[in-house]
């Protein structure tokens, strides 16, 4: 059941909303999750693979620590924490009250199918007469107005199209569980008065809504009558004449909404009388319908006012806190002037929909063909930046994640066709600014062949000849080129989603010039609202680490907020089912669904009960029915608490939906979870025609199938260890090594928290390189960022300095780490830790590269900042300066996009220009990196007359100094063609980023580093700030090239992912949990090395293999490679398996 | 002659391809009842003796089958199963096992259809492979 009382309430179910959500679960709190759809999961539930893994990896969103608290299985299918609560197809519709008291009022839709009743048997499909384009494969698939919204969601995720049902009720009477409710006798009920002086318009207006199924309709001719109606029944909807004799229509109105303003009324209007109509939706109308009108169009709008009433759930909640986290959602390439041809021509599609094609429950089953009319594919083009960096359409940003979802695109089409496919992408800069990024583009492209063109297409036709898309566009030369492909992908940028402008109104965070909502100057998770805080794409489209390290920041602020306001949050330590004594033999209770009754027409139950009995340990077999449903649950619960088993072994449909029931059992019962295992019966419909009741429902397996299956559970349950997994203590508290931007935000977070902190850092002062930065490039002053920063963390009493400090050595793992820090005059201290964070930094690259430090007027972008910072630029006496950019970077030899740099030089040159309006600025540079709203900056400064000159790594610009002072550029032009000669007084050097994060401290952690020096993540997309070693995380330009407010937010979400296990007294493993037999053990070590999470290490003292349990995630890896059996995984051991196979080829 | 039934164990890891089984089943796709399921949590966790034993004991083929290159939830298990397999293909046939009834594949979630052709294609082939022909010669 529902709760009434949330931590925080988060609205957005995507990957941003489900990080926050899990995030503030792990510690402690309760949370509402919300969202429009149906399903959560949000874009990412319609991508198979993510660049650069070219794989998924969502499941690693999940909690790695107190592991039981969250279903383990793949996050796509949907998912389930015991602190989060998830409302689908619920929006905000009010909010009210401040931080820690907001009081929020829900609407949630109903989808005419309920979830607990529906077995996804899928009877109510085949029936349907309606065939609709299929929305989540972008309509290139087709489906029923009742289908499943996401086809690999668990089921019980049946929902009805509301617009597109006909509500013939077909699908009613087949439903064998009755879950489906077209609300058919509120339809009778729903009481509509018509209102007009006319007859005709009444008699005709009565008899369609009649056939409709609207029973319940009265009819008057005059205000007045209509006012007498009103007092004697409750009517739900007025259709109201505008011109009547006598009270008119908006005067009736007036008087109808004045005692009920709930009620709905729509207006109906003679042409003449619209600007009235108009009017009267002031006055609370609904909407107007211009007579004569078209019956279909009026009995849809009254269908939606009916829907809207039935189907509208309002809930009422309270939170301390609320997330934004809405998302975003893709241009409509349709919009607009459209020269590409979308929605016109059968073979120009989106790149959201091409990665339906990709997908292998996609419209062709992943199979590479063409959606419209299946030829196979052999050319693709993917055409860039379509709805993005656009000043015609008002799009002056980009949307920052489109080259590289091409570019993956591109990758996964050379994979799924063995290379044969020819791929071009035509774009305008190839945005890869990550950090892997660069590698991952080079491959593609000199490796994978694909290729990229430097052009923007002008237009998409069909072939004469053939008829499949013809691209024209300019190429780089300045002339006009064609090209004929199969497919065009349109990269479409982003938008906020749909939502966005309501969520304002409703909470009052500000949203920017595009939409989006506007974060603070460097707090990337705070809006302007009080309590309101920002998480993922909904500021700025983003990719998926981005997305879930400002989701992680939400989660620390609202956490803040929720601490400030003395919210007390409900942190369970220790489990709370009583356990079973190791040495209890095992009592088994086997429970077998009978779905709906089909198991006793069909089976012989005897058979199978005798089967299982033959086995001592099973103490009884039981039949309930609907064990799908809660129906089905009180019966077992009451034969538990009857029987008093130690192992439950239940037989239904899809196992892995009914872990909500089966958490809830062990609550009730004190019966353990991991004693209870679910094996899958396989029960599926009859084909209905064959029998038009179609209540029978026959196995999909055949009998035997369904005794191995049952066999094999018991095998699995008889030999599951039940001993309660160990607990280990932690030091609650944490090291922060590195006093930067990323470091202070971490420390403050923590320490805010009420944990205390060690905050080392190397140098004698905080700030690293905010001492240097003067402004951002939005013009935002840097100095009173650094100065409330230090203030803060000097003045905060949880948080101990240790300035001009170094880490010598640390030992430990996770929960209990030991650090030795030396000051400069070699003193030692030993600080005990149970968290250790990485912010050690990065420093501009040093060069040799174009003569720098050779000539005093070459100098580098930091150089020139410094310069402004301090007064000494001055831009008066200049008449040309010249940038290079990427000097050192995206090479070989430093594999990445530093990312700060092109922004920079950008700022740098407004400032110049500004100062100086007659200055040259000339930007030598190979991409320009202005990803997301940036990018209007790089409008602005070519607006503002700075020259942007491409060149390419293989012919680099020549560098040429004179005494005079003049420092001479040649370059060549590649759209004009020429040689170009830049005499410049002043030459600045974008040298980028590099980490300041010593290999040996990194090690000291169990931390490793990746090919450009950056701290190594668990996993790049989902684990953004964590290393592999549970316990360590860095953030800053440690972790990779970021901005202050980036490294701000990366602070905070190391801070919360920190927060996961301060917040504990002891941490416990999950199931499964891997161990040692010390008995069998020879210390061979093998284990140490196969597992991937630095569990495993040799207790010196003891001279024995120890697993922390903490660390360990229970892939079983150590237990394979272990000769002799002394490393195993409990609750999936050798003995339990060799059972199962036993019990499987029976 | 009665045509041969083989019995065919699938080692499936819990996060891809046991996801796709459950995709498969709620898609009501069906595959062949030849195949019995041991859920593991990694491919990774597949111990050479488990698979030995399921021949042994008179599986006819046996299938492990887990994520993506990539995917793996626990970082790289599944190239440990890749290891394993490849050694274990070799010594197979020394006791008298084909290395074809052993099979490695990679399903994803999202591929329940894959998951019933694998599983259809797998008893096809072990259904022309015929039964083992060293079992009869086997003393236990």
């Amino acid at each position: 059941m529902l709760r009434e009382n949330y931590h925080a309430v988060i609205i957005g179910a995507g990957i941003a909303g489900i990080r926050s959500a899990l995030d503030l679960a792990e510690t402690g709190s309760d949370v509402l999750l919300i969202d429009r759809a149906a399903h959560p999961g949000g874009l990412l539930s319609r991508l198979d693979a993510q660049f650069p893994t070219d794989g998924c990896g969502m499941c690693k969103m999940l909690p790695l620590l107190e592991r039981d608290s969250a279903e383990a299985t793949c996050l796509r299918k949907g998912f389930f924490h015991e602190r989060i609560d998830f409302l689908p197809a619920t929006e905000l519709s009010h909010l009210e009250g401040g931080p820690g008291r907001f009081a929020v009022r829900l609407k949630q839709t109903l989808q005419g199918v309920d979830p607990q009743l529906c077995i996804g048997c899928g009877a109510c499909e085949t029936v349907c007469p309606v065939d609709m384009p299929d929305d989540f494969n972008s309509g290139l698939s087709r489906s029923k107005a009742i289908h499943r919204v996401v086809p690999h969601a668990v089921v019980g995720a049946y929902v009805i199209d509301a617009a597109a049902c006909t509500r013939c009720g077909a699908c009613v009477p087949i439903c064998p569980t009755g879950a489906i409710d077209l609300a058919f006798d509120r339809r009778k009920e729903f009481s509509i008065l018509v209102v007009d002086d006319e007859l005709s318009v009444r008699d005709s207006l009565k008899e369609w809504l009649l056939n409709e199924g609207f029973m319940n309709v009265q009819t008057a001719e005059s205000g007045a009558e209509a006012l007498t109606l009103l007092e004697q029944s409750d009517v739900k909807l007025l259709l109201i004449d505008v011109k009547m004799p006598g009270m008119d229509g908006v005067d009736l109105l007036k008087q109808a909404k004045a005692d009920h303003p709930d009620r709905v009324a729509v207006m109906m209007t003679a042409y003449a009388t619209v600007d009235t109509a108009v009017e009267a939706m002031k006055s609370g109308a609904l909407d107007y319908l211009i007579k004569p009108f078209d019956p279909q169009a009026m009995l849809a709008m009254v269908n939606r006012v009916f829907q809207a009433t039935v189907s509208v759930q309002e809930r009422q909640v309270t939170a301390g806190a609320v997330i934004l986290a809405g998302g975003m959602t893709l241009f409509d390439p349709g919009e607009g002037v459209n020269p590409y041809g979308y929605g016109t021509h059968p073979h120009v599609i989106t790149s959201l929909a091409f990665e339906r094609v990709l997908s292998g429950c996609g419209p062709s089953q992943g199979r590479l063909v063409r959606p419209a009319d299946g030829k196979p594919l052999q050319r693709i083009a993917w055409l860039q930046c379509v709805g993005s960096r656009d000043c015609q359409i008002s799009a002056d940003f980009c949307s920052r994640i489109c080259c590289m979802i091409s570019l993956k695109e591109a990758v996964l089409a050379k994979n799924k066709s063995n290379d044969a496919v020819e791929t071009t992408i035509f774009y305008t800069d190839m945005r890869t600014f990550g950090k892997s990024f660069e590698p991952y583009r080079r491959q593609a492209e000199e490796e994978r062949g694909v290729n990229l063109v430097r052009a923007r297409v002008h237009s998409v036709t069909a072939s004469p000849e053939s008829g499949d898309p013809l691209l024209r566009y300019a190429g780089l030369d300045g002339r006009m080129h064609e090209a004929e492909v199969d497919l065009v992908v349109l990269a479409a940028g982003f938008r906020p989603s749909p939502e966005t402008e309501a969520l304002a109104e409703l909470t009052q965070a500000e949203r920017n010039a595009w939409g989006f909502f506007q974060p603070q100057p460097f707090a990337a998770a705070c809006s302007s609202a009080e309590g309101i805080y920002l998480a993922g794409a909904c500021t700025e489209p983003v990719e998926i680490n981005a997305a879930l390290i400002q989701a992680s920041a939400a989660a620390l602020e609202a956490g803040r907020t929720l601490r400030r306001s003395g919210s007390q949050l409900a942190l369970a330590e220790g489990p709370a089912a009583k356990g079973v004594a190791p040495d209890a033999p095992p009592r088994i209770l086997a429970a077998i669904c009978t779905c709906h009754g089909c198991l006793s027409e069909t089976r012989n139950t005897e058979k199978l009960i005798s089967g299982l009995t033959r086995d001592p340990a099973v103490v009884q077999v039981l039949f309930v029915d609907q064990l799908c449903g809660a129906d089905g649950w009180g019966p077992l619960e009451a034969a538990i608490k009857d029987v008093a088993p130690n192992r439950l072994l239940v037989a239904a449909c899809h196992p892995l939906r009914h872990s909500t029931h089966r958490r809830a059992l062990s609550r009730r019962t004190g019966l353990p979870e991991n004693l209870m295992t679910i094996v899958d019966m396989k029960i599926e419909p009859t084909e209905p025609q064959a029998d038009t009741t179609a209540r029978s429902l026959r196995t999909a397996l055949g009998e035997h199938v369904l005794s191995a299956s049952l066999q094999m559970g018991v095998a699995f349950l008889k030999h599951t260890d039940p001993t309660a997994p160990e607990r280990e203590q932690v030091q609650r508290k944490a090291l922060v090594i590195g006093g930067g931007t990323a470091g202070m935000h971490a420390a403050l977070a923590i320490a805010d928290m009420g944990y205390g902190v060690d905050l080392v850092e190397k140098e004698n002062r905080l700030g690293g390189n905010l001492a240097w930065l003067h402004h951002t490039l939005e013009g935002h002053a840097v100095k009173p960022l650094l100065d409330q920063l230090d203030d803060r963390v000097i003045q905060h009493p949880k948080i101990t300095l240790h300035l001009e400090h170094e880490v010598v050595n640390a030992v430990g793992r996770v929960g209990d780490f030991r650090t030795t820090v030396q000051n400069a005059q070699g003193r030692t201290e030993i600080l005990r830790h149970g968290v250790t964070i990485l912010a050690t930094g990065g420093l501009e690259a040093e060069t040799t590269a174009y003569g720098y430090g050779t000539h005093r007027a070459i100098v580098t972008q930091q150089a020139l900042e410094r310069q402004i910072g301090s007064g000494e630029a001055d831009a008066a006496a200049w008449d040309v300066v010249a940038m290079i950019q990427c000097v050192g970077s995206r090479e070989p030899s430093r594999d990445y996009c530093s990312r700060v740099c092109c922004p920079t030089a950008i700022k740098h040159a407004l400032y110049l220009k500004e100062k100086n309006p007659r200055v040259q600025i000339y930007i030598l540079y190979r991409d320009v990196m202005m990803t997301g709203f940036s990018e209007s900056y790089y409008t602005e400064a070519r607006r503002a007359g700075v020259v942007f000159i491409p060149y390419r790594p293989q012919q680099l610009p020549g560098v040429e100094t004179s005494p005079d002072g003049i420092v001479t550029l040649s370059v060549r032009d590649p759209i004009a063609e020429v040689d170009l000669k830049i005499e410049a007084n002043l030459l600045v050097l974008a040298t980028g980023v590099v980490p300041r994060l010593p290999a040996k401290l990194a090690a000291f952690y169990g931390a490793t580093l990746d090919s450009g020096g950056f701290f190594q993540e668990a996993d790049s997309k989902w684990r953004p700030v964590d290393g592999l070693r549970e316990g360590v995380f860095a953030c800053g330009l440690a972790l990779a090239p970021q901005t202050i407010t980036e490294a701000a937010a990366a602070g905070q979400a190391a801070a919360q992912r920190a927060l996961r296990i301060l917040c504990h007294e002891s941490l416990s493993a999950g199931h499964p949990t891997a161990a040692v037999r010390h008995s069998l053990c020879v210390l061979c070590q093998r284990c140490i090395d196969a597992c991937p999470y630095g569990a495993r290490s040799v207790d010196l003292e003891q001279r024995r293999l120890v697993v922390d349990p903490a660390m360990c995630q229970g892939c079983g890896a150590c237990a394979a490679v272990c000769l002799n059996g002394a490393a195993i995984l409990n609750h999936h051991g050798a003995g339990q398996m060799l059972a199962m196979i036993d019990a499987a080829v029976e | 002659m009665q045509s041969f039934e083989p019995l065919i164990i699938a080692f499936v890891c819990n996060w891809c391809t046991y996801t796709a089984a459950d995709l498969a089943g709620t898609s009501r796709l069906t595959y062949p009842s030849n195949v019995r399921l041991i859920r593991v949590m990694c491919t990774g966790m597949v111990d050479p003796q488990y698979i030995i034993k399921a021949f042994l004991e008179g599986a006819d083929a046996v299938l492990v089958s887990g994520c993506h290159p990539g995917d793996c939830h626990y970082i790289n298990g599944n190239f440990k199963a890749r290891r394993r397999i490849r050694l274990l293909k070799e010594i197979l046939p020394q006791f008298g096992f084909e290395a074809d009834r052993l099979q490695l594949t990679w399903i994803g979630a999202s591929d329940g259809i894959q998951f019933t052709q694998t599983m259809r294609e797998l008893t096809e082939r072990t259904r022309e492979l015929g039964p083992v022909a060293s079992r009869s010669q086997m003393v236990f």
